[in-house]
């Protein structure tokens, strides 16, 4: 008897919810979502940037961009939306001028950037095919990523 | 009535310290990744119908301030500075400043064209610095050699 007269004022207690452990996983997952669409907007791959001093920060979210990665430099790659892509200069459009020119059609009336990453040991080679592509592909914008150094570090190094 | 027996001490209030140190290792991650990102800068230069390199299309000759990058025999990524084909700096970049500032000095205006010729095996750190020493000779005016095709 006495045993089960404890089972109903247990039964009985005011349910009370633990908000603490919510309000963390509400943010763990603020702070997922923030990075992962900085990331996917970038579209990055990992590459060794030069430095420079004349650089300026932007806020790249912005403006309307493509990613151009230019990785590997014993045999340069070019990678847009993580996809590799034929940039070499040709006749006519490349697979690279081409994608661009389907991009600027996609997003009629607002201009388009192209933002060249490209590792610091890519032979100019690489860089100037890409730069002819967007050319071809009439796009005006054209930013070079780095990392901001000072001018004594440049110098020195 | 006053109350009888000892005067109760005020309750510690004692906050839970658990999801506050937890919000603040949040924080702390957030903001030592957030830095990774933007710490990238650009450089911006435009890519005019005119004088860039638009496939098909040969640029007039026009008097401009050239900057070689040629690569040494023996070093694949080493570079030879050299300056409206006459100054050779080897890899001073100090010196090749010093030289625009120099030019600028006697006259020449900012948007003076500056064409930055680098050889194709040349990295592409030594483009972006030898861009970084004319922008900081207040060139305006600076552009990238490609081949014609």
């Amino acid at each position: 008897m006495a045993r089960h007269k404890k089972g109903k004022s247990a039964v009985s207690g005011a349910v009370s919810f633990n908000m603490t452990p919510m309000i963390d996983i509400v943010f763990n997952l603020l702070i997922f979502f923030i990075l992962t669409s900085q990331f996917s907007q970038l579209e990055i791959e990992q590459v060794t940037l030069p430095v420079s001093m004349a650089a300026k920060t932007k806020q790249v979210a912005d403006y309307r961009n493509v990613v151009i990665n230019l990785v590997e430099p014993d045999a340069p790659k070019c990678v847009v939306l993580g996809q590799q892509v034929d940039y070499r200069v040709r006749e006519g459009d490349n697979e690279l001028s081409a994608m661009l020119k389907d991009f600027k059609g996609d997003k009629e009336g607002k201009s388009l950037n192209v933002i060249l990453r490209a590792d610091e040991l890519i032979p100019y080679e690489a860089v100037a095919s890409v730069m002819l592509g967007v050319a071809k592909a009439q796009i005006e914008g054209w930013w070079i990523t780095t990392e901001l150094a000072d001018q004594e570090e440049i110098l020195d190094g | 009535m006053a109350k009888s027996g000892p005067p109760q001490q005020p309750k510690k209030i004692q906050p839970p310290m658990t999801p506050m140190i937890d919000i603040v290792f949040q924080l702390l991650i957030f903001f030592l990744l957030i830095p990774s990102q933007s710490g990238e800068a650009y450089l911006t230069t435009n890519l005019p119908k005119t004088s860039g390199p638009v496939a098909g299309e040969k640029q007039q000759d026009i008097k401009r301030v050239k900057i070689e990058l040629q690569v040494p025999e023996g070093d694949d990524k080493g570079v030879i500075i050299v300056l409206n084909e006459s100054r050779s700096f080897g890899r001073n970049f100090e010196g090749l400043l010093a030289a625009l500032q120099g030019l600028k000095q006697r006259g020449l205006p900012p948007d003076h064209p500056v064409l930055i010729s680098p050889w194709m095996s040349c990295r592409h750190k030594w483009v972006v610095r030898a861009f970084d020493m004319a922008v900081a000779a207040r060139f305006k005016n600076v552009h990238f050699a490609v081949p014609y095709i």
